[in-house]
């Protein structure tokens, strides 16, 4: 029972970090993309246009909430939350602090990885329950492309399992030593690209490419469950960039304290900044593209990166 | 194979479309093995660089709040003046009798209509006539006037003036003097009339005879001598005028004026036959046989009075009879006798002023309506209040008092409402009665025709009541080739009303010489009810702008003879009210500057000249920076010389529906703020009418840029 309890209340506390973390995003997002486009972004509501987002959320609270004549009611109704929970559960395992995570479990990379592999179902379940063949083919796209890029994923955070001897996150963090970074630059650079595609966030958005599915598999929802898929996908940039900075970075670089942590926070903003470069420099990728690019690409290379590893662990006993 | 190629660094000024950058930096293009996978991945890079490199710079693109800067203040546009007094002309309305009610309602269709003319039962053109006065033309200003009044002098004495109350002055201070006007054109025409007045030609066989010379009969005469016909009047008084002689006071109308004016009615034509007594000298009959057509223009000739106890006592009399008797001897035996005058009309207050110049000792008026609702106008009430009548109102008679035959009062029961809910006259009375010691009783409630006389032996009927049946808009009476018009029509009414009767019993009897069919094409204007406004806020209005007053005889002495009470409009009294008019619907702007003054920004400027005489806009800016299209100038332009097209955000909202804040119209037009820098610009004025040449508008753009010294 107070196992439950103490879920609900680190559920809670990942809704509302998500959230937050969603309003600046929002904001932040605009404000790089305008400036990429040679354009001042948001800059009416408040200061630098920050109150924007706010007014934008209120907005979304207050649209209708439609859901069409033909859709799969229930299954159309409950997706979104399908999509958010195991994104906003991939927070508790992240290790915030040197050795500690708020579920530190004996398998959290494990967690880590496979959890939020469950949201591909709510995307998948929710094109299909909109009866609306746009939203139905971004659903088995998103299906697609997640299920591939977990493996590249996987392998680049197999790596950094390997140099710790362990399979929690919170160990991970404990062992982190300098030496990992330039060792894992490639492994770190397969985790960032495949985590991009993970969220489906541009250039690998073929899910929800408007110029061919309108707005792929949310293409029926408006209001507030539209927002809920926003805020999925703004989780997931924040699970992963904090996943990021706290393994392949080590938290704040090694350093402990109010520095390490004012260093995680901005590791961590700079990894989701990064996100949004990539963004809006790079054009969509084409569905083939897609697929080569995983499988030919960054499987390769998270393997080489894993062999790597052990051979450097390899010399490491040898030397010594 | 194609090398891969840094993206060159980029001049600030490059305007290379963003497409062929992209095609140049990020090409698909890669060396086989292990050289291709680098450039790929370093055109990664390159691509994240060129983005970085982008977002650092400060963007291009202006701030939202300084893209609204982009109207030019030059642009005109939609809003654009249609004439410029001093340089474009302003028309009189002028067309022949049968014409000239359709031409009005053509106007009205256009909007071009004066609403003085509109709410005018004659529709006489007000307008033209202050334009006429204003440029020195005074006998074309009595002559425009006259061609639908046929009596300027005369009315312009005794007019109720509808066309005052519509006139578009009240909503900025205090209408135009119209009526005034008209005697000041009537006196002016004094020195004109022998080189003017000439005799019509008769150019048609047929003859009109016309039964009666009040206002309708010698409109209608008037009307069909202008057309050619030869017309009888025939007058049972031994001097013509009718109603306006009978009725109407001296004091209010001197008699040399009416005479004139049917002296001058004489000139051009007419053929008076004065004493003779249609149906006791001459039978109708004779007449319907010796002319193509008869027009019964008699009017009302008997009082109407209460069925109350001891109405036939001796002292008790009606208000036509006592009239005729004060009008024609100007006594008409109440010398030194206490007068009670019933009736809250302007027939009883008539009959009140002419008992006191007739030397009664006290005059009482006793109406069943208050103070507010009585029917008489308010000036001549508050004149007759001046000169001391006493009045008894919310009192109606009970009985007259006369116990020997004679009167020596009357019983008056007060009276608690006089209409019914739906407005109906069903005078509710209380239980208060007052008794009023008096040796003489006017009743002036009310007048009816008297025919009996008249219709004798022919084949016309009269009512039960004593009426003929007519038909108020062809005025055809039952008998082909007779018509009827004036107050034998209309019931008890105005002058310019009767006059608007004969114009159409005129046209009636045209159309019925020259066979064509009576309501053929036929318009029927009825007259418009224009709103009454409110009393004018006159604060800051300089009094040479204001409008012309009316001097008056002083009240207690002007009282004891019928000498006229108004004094009339000096010379250039006349002028500068002539000036005032602002000539509305005339599409030409006459700088009255109540744009500039409406204007919520500031963005027009007029500057403008207003001696009598020489009346002119110098100036007319309009700054397109400053105008946020609201159209508020053009809706409220009087003259519809301001237009805009539908690009103005308001303008689809006609003027009754803007608020209209007579405030703000008023206030100091020294606050219009504009850049100077453009607008049309008269720099020479050359009076109204006068055509200003090319070469008058300044060449010089100092002038433009310093507008205070544009020559005058």
């Amino acid at each position: 029972m107070s196992a439950l309890l103490t879920g609900a209340a680190w559920g809670l506390a990942a809704a509302s970090l998500i959230a937050v973390a969603a309003l600046i995003g929002v904001w932040w997002e605009r404000k790089v993309a305008g400036r990429i486009q040679m354009r001042f972004g948001p800059q009416e509501a408040g200061p630098a246009g920050l109150l924007q987002t706010l007014s934008d959320t209120l907005k979304l609270m207050l649209k209708e909430d439609i859901t069409p004549t033909a859709a799969d009611v229930p299954v159309f109704r409950a997706m979104p939350f399908l999509v958010f929970v195991p994104v906003a559960s991939a927070l508790v395992v992240i290790p915030y602090a040197s050795g500690w995570a708020p579920f530190n479990i004996a398998t959290g990379a494990v967690f880590f990885l496979a959890v939020p592999g469950l949201s591909v179902l709510g995307i998948l379940l929710a094109g299909w329950a909109s009866q609306n063949t746009y939203a139905s083919i971004g659903g088995v796209r998103a299906a697609a492309q997640m299920i591939s890029y977990e493996l590249p994923r996987t392998l680049s955070v197999l790596s950094l399992c390997l140099l710790a001897g362990s399979l929690s996150t919170g160990t991970i963090r404990a062992e982190w030593r300098w030496w990992w970074v330039p060792l894992t630059a490639v492994g770190f650079l397969v985790y960032f690209i495949s985590s991009i595609a993970e969220v489906n966030r541009g250039p690998f958005d073929l899910a929800e490419a408007e110029s061919e599915l309108v707005a792929g598999y949310f293409t029926d929802y408006s209001g507030i469950r539209w927002a809920i898929f926003m805020m999925a996908e703004y989780g997931g940039v924040v699970a992963a960039s904090l996943f990021g900075a706290a393994t392949f970075l080590g938290g704040g670089l090694g350093l402990s304290g109010v520095p390490g942590a004012l260093l995680f926070v901005a590791l961590t903003a700079l990894i989701a900044t990064a996100m949004i470069w990539a963004k809006w420099t790079f054009p969509r990728m084409r569905a083939d593209q897609l697929m080569t690019f995983a499988w030919k690409v960054l499987t390769p290379m998270a393997l080489v990166q894993l062999l790597a590893v052990g051979i450097a662990l390899a010399a490491r006993v040898v030397l010594s | 194979m194609t090398p891969f190629k840094r993206a060159p660094e980029r001049d600030p000024l490059d305007r290379t479309p963003l497409s062929v950058r992209l095609q140049r930096s990020a090409t698909n293009d890669y060396s086989p093995g292990a050289k291709g996978f680098v450039e790929a991945w370093s055109s990664i890079f390159v691509g994240l660089t060129i983005t970085a490199r982008r977002a650092a710079r400060n963007p291009d693109t202006l701030r939202y709040p300084f893209e609204k800067l982009t109207l030019s203040p030059r642009w005109r546009g939609a809003l654009r003046l249609t004439g410029i007094l001093g340089r474009d002309d302003i028309g009189s309305i002028e067309a022949p009798s049968p014409d000239y009610i359709r031409r009005i309602e053509v106007l009205e269709d256009e909007q071009r209509l004066p609403p003085c003319v509109g709410n005018c039962p004659a529709n006489v053109d007000a307008r033209g006539q202050a334009l006429y006065l204003a440029d020195e033309r005074p006998a074309d200003a009595y002559e425009l006037v006259r061609d639908r009044n046929t009596m300027p002098g005369v009315l312009g004495r005794i007019c109720h003036h509808p066309c005052e109350s519509a006139c578009k002055r009240n909503h900025y201070d205090e209408p135009i003097a119209i009526r005034p006007l008209h005697r000041v054109a009537f006196e002016r025409y004094a020195e004109f009339r022998e080189e003017r007045v000439r005799k019509l030609p008769v150019t048609r066989s047929e003859r009109v005879a016309i039964i009666g010379s009040g206002p309708s009969g010698l409109t209608a005469a008037f009307d069909l001598m202008k057309l050619g016909y030869e017309v009888h009047v025939y007058e049972k008084d031994p001097k013509p005028g009718g109603a306006l002689l009978t009725g109407v006071p001296a004091y209010r109308l001197p008699r040399e004026v009416l005479a004139q004016e049917i002296e001058d009615l004489q000139s051009m034509g007419m053929r008076l036959l004065t004493g003779v007594r249609i149906g006791s000298d001459v039978p109708i009959d004779h007449l319907i046989g010796e002319y193509e057509a008869v027009l019964i223009a008699a009017g009302l000739q008997f009082s109407r009075m209460l069925p109350i106890p001891n109405i036939d006592a001796k002292g008790v009399t009606g208000a036509i009879e006592f009239l005729r008797a004060g009008n024609s001897k100007h006594d008409a035996g109440v010398k030194g006798k206490r007068v009670l005058v019933v009736g809250g009309g302007n027939v009883a207050v008539d009959c009140a002023r002419v008992a006191l110049r007739c030397g009664a000792s006290e005059v009482t008026l006793s109406s069943l309506e208050s103070m507010d609702e009585l029917p008489a106008h308010p000036w001549e009430i508050e004149e007759a209040l001046d000169e001391g009548v006493v009045a008894m109102c919310s009192f109606g008679p009970h009985h007259v008092i006369a116990p020997e035959g004679r009167v020596t009062g009357m019983r008056l029961q007060s009276c608690l409402s006089v209409f019914d809910a739906q407005g109906r006259f069903s005078p509710q009375f209380g239980d208060e009665y007052s008794d009023l010691e008096c040796d003489v009783i006017i009743f002036a409630i009310g007048q009816a025709p008297d025919l009996t006389d008249l219709v004798s032996g022919s084949d016309l009927l009269l009512t039960e009541r004593g009426l003929l049946p007519v038909d108020g808009s062809l005025m055809t009476t039952e008998l082909a080739g007779v018509f009827a018009c004036g107050e034998v029509v209309t019931g008890p009414g105005s002058a310019i009303a009767s006059i608007a009767s004969g114009h159409e019993a005129a046209e009636s009897i045209r159309r019925y010489i020259q066979g064509v069919a009576l309501d053929e094409d036929r318009v029927y204007r009825p007259v418009p009810v224009y709103p009454r406004y409110g009393k004018p806020v006159l604060k800051g209005i300089e009094p040479s702008r204001r409008r012309a007053k009316m001097p008056m005889a002083r009240g207690t002495d002007r009282a004891k003879d019928f000498r006229p009470v108004e004094l009339g409009l000096t010379h250039i009294e006349g002028m500068s009210e002539a000036a005032r008019c602002l000539r509305c619907a005339s599409e030409v702007c006459v700088g009255c500057t109540f744009c500039a003054r409406t204007c919520p920004d500031y963005a027009i400027r007029v500057e403008r000249t207003d001696d009598p005489g020489s009346r002119c806009v110098t100036r007319y800016d309009l700054d397109l920076s400053k105008c946020c299209f609201c159209g508020l100038c053009a809706e409220q332009c009087p003259t519809n010389a301001l237009k805009h097209t539908g690009q103005y955000e308001l303008s689809f909202y006609t003027r009754d529906l803007t608020v209209f804040n007579r405030s703000e119209m008023l206030r100091d037009g020294g606050g219009t703020r504009a850049t100077g820098a453009d607008g049309t610009s008269v720099s020479a004025c050359r009076g109204a009418g006068a055509p200003i040449s090319e070469d008058s508008s300044p060449s010089n753009p100092e002038d433009l840029v310093a507008p205070t010294e544009v020559e005058q």
